[in-house]
């Protein structure tokens, strides 16, 4: 029940967030120095058909009526049009958003994966430990444009096309798809094209995950290096358990609510990291968008990529509240 | 008899190596204890009795570091060399044990329940199994967690589950020296009934010699790894033959300790220093320091001055009609409240009410009560670490500046990364004597006072993790008092050291309060300790102070039930 309450909460509080983002970003749009009409008609237009478009778009209203209409266009799922391709920004969304979840979400996985993995190989002193842990490390160091480009200097050049370093699939979207290309891929019961979708995630995947996921490994290990020394370790010990239940039974549990503090930044982070990646990885998502974007000064659609992640941010970070939740009794949601 | 006998263990050498060096934890230790029957593990830190209460589980560190020799046998089975394959057939089975910390020995993250079924088997067995330790509605407890439960619940969630499994053998590490004496008295009684229901031989480690008379039939005392006497509780406790532990029988603090005798004198060089200092305030020196080692310097508002201290302090009439008028120390109609959401709903926790009273000048008060009582909020309120909700707090005594806390966890007082050195510089640099000072003078300030409280030129360099506890909270005074302040607020300072070395804080403090004129305020739940410190007690229960005794004869004065609970609980 309680869980409920704090849910709803949280989702309350989202609202407020989108409210002020919404206004951040509208006035960031207002005091920038560029006109959204010449964006949209381009510099070679008339003076009439600059004030045409500027009254298709609304511009000529008071900037509060044209806030007004933003918000209530947002909440309709409506953002307008883009200035660039002139096309309604909510259907690009409806493509690129499930790209990015997509690539967010197998990303945030292999964090996971990296995290448990190398946590586990930090507690064992020997060769490998030490090698892992100096390739990982310095992979953490590496900005993540650099660790996309040299994976796909290894995996894609080197290695022969061992994985494919472009796109999101060899053979384009379903008519009827989620936009979740795994997914669609199952539910059309296509092996081959699941197999194909999950080959074209794991590079920009692996790119977007190796700094958080060598972070994550270093909270994890210390997590469970602790909770191994802690009193009731030595309780479960003294009680005839042996070292790997002690492990699995009582240190991991433990040790996993400060790395899912961890993982919930790391996984705002990682929307942001998405930007650079998928530019690399010419992945059609949200950031790859959001790039264009700025770069033309499209400002409604910069307005809606900046609303979506916001949102995602907030909800990601009140699944791991009620997952720390879960996991640490004392931990109390309010 | 020797069919009975549970543990053997013959001619057991621990060592640990360290940094090059090794260092015998335990030498050469032969005991046995039969089935039935308790053997009580008496020493201070550092003797070893812990070590041997670790061995004969066989979790002494497994990191390469400690090594064993001699023999260690449970039932029969011989258990050196340590092996983990022996072991695991005896620990858990044969061999449990209950530990000192109740608050950190259970998983945070687990149900009673969880935690029992997996060694009884099923959710009924748990509750007959709480219900051995005389844990009412036990199926609610089942599923609570350790962090829901009272300190007394948790040790005796530990009990059930350390019998859980019939052992033979029970190891029981300090099972009490984190309770309140009340609760101590409790846990004792439920855990010594187990014990003879359960029928299994118990080693009892303990500091604490009068735990162990209550609790032991046999005791063995140990110092420096080695065991210096071994026979009958009584015996032992009654006609103690070896020196040391006649030593740490007269440094047991009861409510019989003989309050005029200070426990050791202090030594010369303390004395001398704190000449040294009585200077530095302008104070007469001699005249002081000799009335306070007479015992004539026993002044406070309460009790009015002895003669010693108009003549030999040469203090003006001016100041000490000023003591006499002004405490040192005011605690106004305090009123707290603390609110927690539980389910949505405000719940308030009044923990105190309407509080009010007076520490004179160089006057010692101690307020006694459980946990829960609101002493411990009172003091910080009193250190202005939280405010009242009503009332006022008054600290602005005659000499002196402000207050200044010392804790009973002395090591986590003390910044881990400061120098001993630095952490004085602090202090001294925050306060107004502090100002201007140049580093050279700090430094011998700081100096003076480490000399002061026992300590000498050579801890200045060290950080607190390279002290003992003993050493550390030595520190924890000396930058209480580098620089005087009017009120020193004690937070059971002494309760976490060894018998001796309390005595010996026990002592320091009440030397700092009569050499520079610092009153004291000491919260504690010990009333032997109390007794010893303060000159009156205030007996606090529900947020309240039920009852205000002159220390001297406590034991006879207190009237109140609840007093007469708190004199009980104290062992003999």
């Amino acid at each position: 029940m309680t869980v409920l309450v704090f849910i709803s909460k949280r989702l309350g509080s989202l609202l407020v967030v989108l409210f002020f983002l919404t206004l951040l970003v509208f006035t960031l749009g207002k005091v920038a120095d560029s006109d959204p009409v010449r964006t949209y008609v381009g510099v070679n237009a008339s003076a009439e058909s600059v004030e045409a478009a500027r009254e298709e778009l609304g511009l000529d209203n008071p900037i509060p009526v044209q806030f007004g209409s933003f918000v209530v266009g947002a909440v309709q799922g409506d953002f307008g049009i883009s200035l660039s391709s002139k096309r309604p920004i909510a259907d690009e969304l409806a493509t690129r958003l499930p790209a990015t979840l997509e690539l967010a979400g197998w990303a945030l996985a292999l964090t996971v994966v990296i995290g448990v993995s190398l946590a586990s190989l930090y507690s064992r002193p020997g060769r490998l430990g030490a090698f892992m842990r100096f390739v990982f490390f310095s992979a953490a160091s590496a900005p993540s444009f650099l660790i996309a480009m040299l994976s796909v200097l290894v995996f894609y050049k080197w290695l022969g096309g061992a994985l494919p370093a472009a796109g999101r699939s060899s053979y384009g979207p379903y008519d009827d798809a989620t936009g979740f290309y795994v997914l669609d891929g199952m539910l059309h019961g296509s092996p081959t094209y699941t197999w194909d979708a999950i080959q074209h995630l794991l590079l920009p995947a692996f790119a977007a995950a190796v700094g958080s996921g060598v972070a994550l490994a270093r909270v994890l290990a210390d997590g469970i290096a602790s909770s191994l020394r802690s009193p009731w370790a030595r309780t479960a010990r003294a009680l005839g358990e042996r070292e790997g239940t002690v492990l699995r039974r009582h240190a991991l549990r433990n040790a996993s609510s400060p790395a899912l503090s961890l993982l919930a930044v790391q996984a705002g982070f990682m929307v942001s990291s998405l930007v650079v990646v998928e530019q690399v990885f010419s992945w059609n998502g949200l950031g790859s968008y959001l790039s264009g974007a700025i770069g033309v000064g499209d400002f409604p659609a910069i307005a809606a990529v900046c609303l979506i992640l916001g949102a995602v941010y907030v909800i990601l970070n009140t699944l791991v509240d009620v997952a720390l939740a879960a996991v640490d009794p004392r931990v109390r949601l309010s | 008899m020797a069919e009975s006998t549970v543990l053997t263990v013959s001619d057991l050498t621990v060592t640990y190596r360290g940094r090059g060096r090794t260092v015998a934890a335990v030498k050469d230790v032969t005991l046995s204890i039969a089935a039935g029957r308790c053997l009580g593990l008496v020493g201070e830190s550092g003797s070893g009795k812990s070590t041997i209460g670790a061995a004969v589980q066989g979790i002494i560190p497994a990191d390469g570091s400690a090594h064993a020799t001699g023999g260690i046998s449970i039932a029969g089975r011989d258990l050196v060399p340590i092996t983990d394959q022996a072991w695991s057939q005896v620990r858990g089975r044969d061999v449990t044990s209950v530990f000192q910390d109740p608050m950190r020995s259970l998983d945070p993250t687990m149900t009673i329940g969880r935690m029992l079924n997996r060694y009884t088997g099923s959710a009924e067995a748990s509750v007959a199994a709480l219900e051995r330790v005389q844990i009412r509605r036990a199926g609610d407890v089942l599923k609570k967690y350790p962090h829901q439960l009272s300190g007394g619940m948790r040790q005796r969630v530990m009990i059930a589950l350390a019998l859980a499994p019939q052992p033979l053998l029970l190891v029981a590490d300090e099972p009490t020296t984190a309770l309140d004496v009340s609760v101590q008295a409790e846990v004792l009684s439920v855990l010594r009934e187990s014990i003879e229901g359960a029928g299994c031989a118990v080693l009892f480690v303990t500091h604490d010699l009068g735990v162990a008379r209550h609790m032991c039939d046999e005791i063995a005392v140990m110092k420096d790894g080695v065991v210096v006497e071994t026979g009958s509780a009584e015996q032992v406790i009654g006609e103690p033959a070896d020196d040391y532990t006649q030593r740490l029988m007269a440094s047991r603090i009861t409510l019989a300790t003989d309050r005029a005798r200070p426990v050791g004198a202090p030594e010369p060089a303390v004395v001398a220093s704190m000449q040294d200092m009585l200077d530095d305030l302008g104070r007469p020196d001699d005249a002081v320091a000799s009335a306070w080692a007479a015992g004539e310097l026993l002044w406070n508002r309460f009790t009015g001055p002895t003669a010693a201290v108009g003549a030999a302090s040469g203090l003006s009439d001016v100041r000490l009609v000023e003591h006499v008028t002004r405490p040192s120390l005011t605690v106004n109609e305090v009123d707290k409240t603390y609110t927690a959401r539980v389910r949505g709903r405000k719940v308030g926790n009044h923990v105190l009410k309407n509080v009010s009273f007076e520490i004179g000048y160089r006057e010692a008060v101690a307020l006694v009560g459980e946990s829960g009582s609101g002493k411990s909020t009172l003091l910080r309120i009193a250190a202005g670490i939280e405010t009242p909700d009503s009332g006022s707090v008054d600290s602005q005594g005659v000499a002196g500046e402000g207050t200044q806390v010392i804790f009973q966890d002395a090591g986590a007082s003390l910044t881990p990364w400061r120098t001993v050195e630095e952490l004085l510089r602090e202090r001294i640099e925050h306060t107004t004597t502090g100002k201007g000072l140049s580093r050279a003078e700090m430094r011998a300030m700081a100096l003076r006072t480490l000399e002061l409280v026992g300590l000498d030129e050579s801890v200045l360099g060290a950080r607190p993790t390279q002290l003992s506890g003993g050493q550390q909270q030595r520190v924890a005074i000396a930058r209480a008092v580098v620089v005087p302040p009017s009120v020193l607020l004690c937070d059971e300072p002494t309760s976490a050291l060894d018998v001796s070395v309390a005595c010996s804080v026990l002592n320091l403090i009440n030397l700092l309060r009569h050499s520079l004129g610092i009153s004291v305020m000491f919260v504690t739940h010990d009333l032997a300790a109390a007794r010893l410190i303060a000159d009156r007690v205030l007996v606090m229960t529900g947020g309240e102070i039920v009852e205000t005794v002159g220390a001297a004869d406590l034991a006879q004065d207190i009237t109140t039930d609840y007093g007469r609970r708190l004199v009980d609980a104290v062992l003999a």
